[in-house]
């Protein structure tokens, strides 16, 4: 427990508590695998608030995400430089939405981010046949990547302008339950 | 309703163009977080503070009053629609432009325009929670703009930065007003980074201490450390909840494998075992414990002793022990504590099944709102793209073969969509004749089991006697009848998969239906003939018969268990083998979730019957469970892949919990309670010897308590209301009322739905209408271009625009064309510096024109007072003409537009004009900013306040150089 206390002060550990759907000890245990990716890089100490970043390499290398085909968005989306370079916050704030807590419209929220390649906040047919290419390793001729994606529009679009929104896509979520289960990854 | 209607303005294709030569640095957009860093909180005290004094009065009440008081949701969402009134409100602040604007203009107009299209009135979607609405609404401000459009993101990053400002002091203010907890899920579920949630709430935990700093200190303090303190005590329970929860590590192995929809499997099988430790608790402690303190040695026959085949049968040895009914006393033990052995076993099992009732009932319903109510079937290959990819897989061959999967399903369901579905009425009818006799042929298979199950109990009927001591072989006979069973429970669900591999159904979840509904048929008829059979036969011939009938349940749990283990070795193991070694085309087996949860579901509800005939028969099924859990772990990571089509697994498991509770649930409850209500208890053995009815217990523990005049309130209660018909017939007439009420409410919200639904697609026609518009537009902005070019010297041209638009209406016009005429006069004076503007597409050229009028007058006024001072300053000037030549040409476009009669495609006048200010206002500080005297200290103010600011600077320049 000595131990457990010079990681974070008892303010820091409230702190994560209250921002993310974590527990403490699955805090500690996060940041045990936070460190483990580069444990010369990271201190034991995180009472001073040390701005430590690890590069999208090691957290891609995570047994988690490394077989993961969206882990390179992931570690864009969640990261605060966009480039998918991580400090202990994002790290926890990634696996906190990926977690089996956190609500359905946060989880939504970061997937619509996840598959928006091209940060323009609408999910357009470029993102989609990048999602299908990245799903199906390429397999799929362009005649039917292009009718699936067409036929992804034709079923999301409420509105009709040709991309997905974040309503639309929300909207689908609603009506698909299993994406709860499905977008978690569990630590 | 505002996002929607400034559409027109914030429209791409209108930002694609370059017309404005504004700021052109580009801003990188971060993706995750709130784009614009945070600064030190002193600055966003002062911003706030600012905003708050400049604002006129109305509409900074507006901000303020809404914050407190509950009913947040409402509140919230009235602010929503109030945020971009209060952005517009804070315009008229400034002094110097109140007078230029037409107030009746911008009011009267909005509402002429949207008379003409109703769609538009409606107001958006409120979509979900106050969070992410307020994520939302920046969100969608922000995708007006593509970040292809260096030009106007300067423009934009100061309106949405203030809007988000504004909405993030509204929320704050928000989360105060709420309870810490409330408060704390609220930020949690915030969309936004770590860092800023870290932020917002410590702003939600000062304001709350400063509020609470206002009263007494010292209750403050104390109730700060309490509520703090009830925080990590919750914090605590989680974590040692989780600490609880069993098989963590294996469940998150299974889940990187095999994915979510095996995995469910082996949720429900550990959710069934916690109802059986459950069960378990509440019975031992409650009934066998006492019992044992007050007799630890059963009472057997001395020629009695252990075989060991009693493991398998249940009879024997174990008939005297506390395993079954007859071997509780009923007596009251114990002689300092009174303990009523009769009350204690009848109120157990009923609280029991009340219990299971209510956590079934609970998850089913959760589960139902969560998977099914919105479910659509329709929506298949956005969901199978978007929603299907399994982010819990970490295991690389099983990611490949679910990239495998997926695609196979796409090209499925593209070729599905290319055969089309025309059928012919011989292949509809051969469709149905197929579906009719396999149905037929399963449900007749279903009747024959049980009539066979019913003949061979007959047949050990007339066999069995009522001896204590069997000899050895006439107790293995017992087992008959569950080895029978089990292989029918074994072998029909596979003719049953046999047959579903003929009929073609048109989807996989209509196969799936059938083959569920099917296999508990056969499973809930072969039950129903054994309970017939118990309660008409057993119970008449056997002196003991609950214990005979808990036997019967024993064996049946334990073959049962048996034959699981078979199953998964012949059906996994076997066609494993088969299919890697000797017939390849077979392949590896798919692990069947449904037949293996519908097993379990038949486990359970064995256990369930037997509750009240063998208290202690959820051991037999913690350890059953928790052996299969382990072998089919074992059995599904050597022997299987994981299914090939990943159906919704969510709503399945709803089904599965549907099933568990109708009709394997009610069924145990309502034979336990026909038993207990009906039956008579056997005279010789067991607590309720001697009774008319198990359920008389309660009457004579009633007659008891009234002799001793103490509990008259418990008296009053059981014959007022437990036996009173009329009471049970209000109750039930007002839960028929009430669900009558609940059913007319719900198809109320049906049809709001589909209104809703309706309204955004005709949003969504309003959008692309107004974008053909757009468009239409830009097409004749090259020649009224060329128009212009040509006559750009001229003033003559006045005449010429004022013809085309005589309508009464257009107080603007008069306006806009004034504006035109003075932008003309200036550009007479200064045709050498103009640069010629590019291609642009405006929406509205009403704003535009009162935008020109506003620039007009300010750069006469400047011209007015500094002719020299523009040499000086060629920066400036160029911008300064750039600009009016644009309002120029967007007044000529108002013309156009009038001309053409599409003045309809202007979609919200207000909006618009608003936003031209904002821009205008924008400009000047750009200019301003650019000059020697650039005032560069107060960037990353809000756009509104910097303006003015800069209007004052420019003003000063002006009389400066004058």
């Amino acid at each position: 427990m000595g131990n457990k206390q010079t990681i974070f002060t008892a303010q820091q550990l409230d702190a994560y508590q209250d921002c993310t759907y974590f527990t403490r000890k699955e805090i500690l245990r996060l940041f045990y695998r936070y460190r483990d990716l580069a444990p010369q890089l990271v201190p034991l100490d995180y009472t001073s608030h040390p701005d430590v970043k690890l590069p999208y390499e090691l957290i891609g290398s995570m047994p988690e995400l490394k077989d993961n085909p969206f882990r390179q968005r992931i570690a864009e989306v969640f990261s605060e430089d966009g480039e998918g370079n991580m400090t202990l916050d994002d790290f926890l704030d990634m696996f906190s939405v990926l977690s089996e807590m956190a609500p359905r419209d946060l989880k939504a929220y970061y997937a619509f981010k996840i598959y928006d390649f091209n940060n323009d906040d609408f999910i357009c047919k470029s993102d989609l046949e990048k999602t299908l290419n990245k799903l199906t390793r390429n397999e799929l001729t362009e005649d039917e990547v292009r009718m699936v994606c067409e036929k992804v529009i034709d079923e999301a679009d409420l509105d009709n302008d040709g991309r997905l929104s974040l309503e639309d896509f929300q909207h689908m979520i609603v009506r698909a339950p299993d994406f709860l289960s499905t977008f978690h990854i569990r630590i | 309703m505002m996002s929607y209607s400034s559409g027109g303005l914030f429209n791409p294709a209108y930002h694609d163009s370059d017309t404005l030569e504004m700021d052109r640095r580009s801003t990188n957009k971060p993706q995750h977080t709130n784009p614009y860093p945070r600064q030190d909180p002193g600055w966003r005290n002062e911003r706030e503070h600012t905003h708050y004094s400049s604002a006129p009065q109305p509409s900074s009440d507006g901000i303020r009053g809404q914050a407190p008081s509950g009913g947040w949701q409402e509140e919230s969402w009235r602010g929503r629609e109030r945020i971009p009134m209060s952005f517009i409100s804070t315009g008229p602040g400034s002094p110097s432009w109140q007078h230029d604007l037409n107030h009746s203009t911008l009011q009267i107009l909005p509402d002429s325009q949207y008379d003409r299209s109703p769609a538009v009135r409606l107001p958006s979607t409120a979509s979900g929670n106050m969070t992410m609405r307020w994520r939302g609404t920046t969100l969608r401000r922000m995708s007006m703009f593509p970040s292809t459009d260096p030009a106007y993101q300067a423009f934009t990053e100061d309106a949405i930065r203030d809007e988000m400002e504004n909405e993030e002091q509204k929320l704050v203010q928000e989360l105060v007003a709420q309870s810490t907890g409330d408060g704390i899920r609220a930020i949690r579920d915030l969309p936004v980074s770590f860092r800023e949630k870290k932020h917002i709430r410590s702003q939600v935990l000062a304001f709350k201490s400063a509020e609470k700093s206002h009263h007494f200190t010292c209750l403050a303090e104390c109730s700060k450390r309490v509520s703090s303190s009830f925080r990590r005590l919750g914090y605590s329970v989680n974590s040692t909840k989780q600490t609880l929860e069993l098989w963590q590590g294996v469940m998150k192995e299974i889940g990187g494998k095999f994915g979510t929809s095996v995995l469910s499997y082996f949720v429900i099988l550990r959710w069934l075992l916690m109802f059986n430790v459950l069960s378990f608790l509440v019975n031992f402690c409650f009934i066998t414990i006492p019992m044992l303190v007050h007799n630890l040695s059963p009472n057997i026959p001395t020629n009695v002793s252990f075989r060991g085949l009693e493991l398998l049968t249940g009879a024997g040895y174990f008939t005297y022990t506390t395993m079954y009914y007859g071997g509780y006393s009923n007596e009251t033990l114990g002689h300092l504590v009174q303990y009523d052995m009769q009350l204690s076993y009848f109120f157990t099992i009923a609280v029991y099944m009340v219990l299971c009732g209510i956590i079934l009932i609970l998850s089913m319903a959760s589960s139902f709102k969560r998977n099914y109510v919105l479910a659509d079937p329709v929506s298949n290959s956005a969901w199978q793209l978007l929603c299907s990819w399994d982010f819990s897989i970490t295991n690389e061959r099983a990611v490949k073969q679910r990239k495998n999967n997926l695609r196979v399903q796409l090209k499925e369901s593209l070729s599905e969509k290319a055969q089309g579905e025309q059928l012919t009425l011989s292949e509809k009818l051969k469709k149905l004749g197929v579906h009719l006799g396999s149905w037929l042929l399963s449900t007749s298979l279903a009747a024959g089991c049980a009539a066979g199950i019913y003949y061979l109990c007959q047949y050990e009927e007339e066999r069995t006697t009522d001896d204590a001591n069997q000899s050895l072989l006439e107790e293995a006979k017992t087992l008959l009848v569950p080895f029978v069973v089990s292989v029918m429970n074994l072998v029909v669900p596979l003719f049953y998969s046999l047959f579903n591999k003929f009929e073609l159904y048109s989807s996989q979840r209509k196969q799936i239906y059938a083959l569920v509904v099917r296999n508990v048929l056969l499973k809930m008829s072969v039950l129903a003939v054994l309970c017939y059979y118990w309660m008409n036969v057993v119970a008449k011939k056997f002196s003991c018969w609950e214990s005979v009938v808990g036997q019967a349940l024993y064996r049946l749990v334990i073959f049962d268990f048996f034959f699981l283990l078979l199953g998964s070795f012949f059906g996994e193991f076997l066609s494993n083998v088969i299919g890697t070694r000797l017939i390849r085309r077979l392949g590896v087996p798919e692990f069947d979730v449904a037949r293996n949860v519908l097993e379990l579901i038949y486990a359970q509800t064995l256990a369930w019957i037997g509750i009240y005939f063998a208290p202690l028969l959820p051991v037999i099924q913690i350890v059953k469970f928790f052996i299969l859990f382990y072998l089919k772990k074992v059995s599904l990571t050597q022997n299987c892949q994981p299914p090939r089509r990943s159906g919704r697994a969510a709503q399945m498991q709803t089904i599965f919990i549907a099933l568990l509770f109708f009709p394997c649930f009610v069924g145990a409850l309502s034979m336990v309670a026909y038993t207990a209500w009906s039956l008579t208890p056997s005279e010789q053995c067991g607590p309720f010897r001697g009774l008319n009815n198990t359920f008389s217990v309660v009457g004579v523990w009633i007659d008891d308590l009234q002799e001793t005049d103490d509990h008259d309130w418990a008296v009053w209660i059981y014959q007022n209301i437990i036996r009173s018909e009329i009471f049970y017939f209000f109750v039930t007439l007002i839960i028929m009322i009430v669900i009558y009420i609940f059913w007319q409410i719900t198809r109320g919200r049906k049809q709001l739905i589909s209104q809703l639904r309706q309204q955004i697609v005709n949003e969504g026609k309003d959008k692309s209408f107004l974008l053909d518009k757009l468009q239409n537009l830009q097409k004749c902005q090259p020649k009224k271009k060329h128009k212009q070019k040509n006559h750009k010297k001229h003033t003559e041209q006045r005449p010429h625009d004022s013809s085309p638009n005589g309508q009464p209406h257009s107080n603007a016009m008069v306006q806009a064309l004034l504006a035109r005429q003075r932008l003309e006069e200036e550009e007479g004076r200064r045709t050498s510096r103009v640069s010629v503007p590019s291609d642009i597409s405006s929406s509205s050229s009403l704003a535009q024109a009162m935008l020109a009028r506003q620039r007009a007058e300010a750069s006469e006024r400047g011209e007015f007072f500094s002719t020299t001072g523009f040499s000086e300053i060629p920066l400036n000037t160029s911008n300064a003409v750039t600009q009016p030549m644009q309002d120029r040409r967007r007044a000529g476009e108002y013309r156009a537009d009038e001309a053409d009669g599409l003045s309809s495609s202007v979609s919200s006048v207000m909006m618009q004009v608003m936003q031209a200010r904002q821009r205008a206002e924008e400009e000047d500080r750009f200019q301003w900013a650019a000059a020697p005297q650039g005032n560069s200290a107060s960037a990353g103010s809000s756009a509104l306040i910097q303006a003015m600011l800069a209007r004052q600077q420019a003003q000063n320049e002006f009389d400066d150089g004058y």
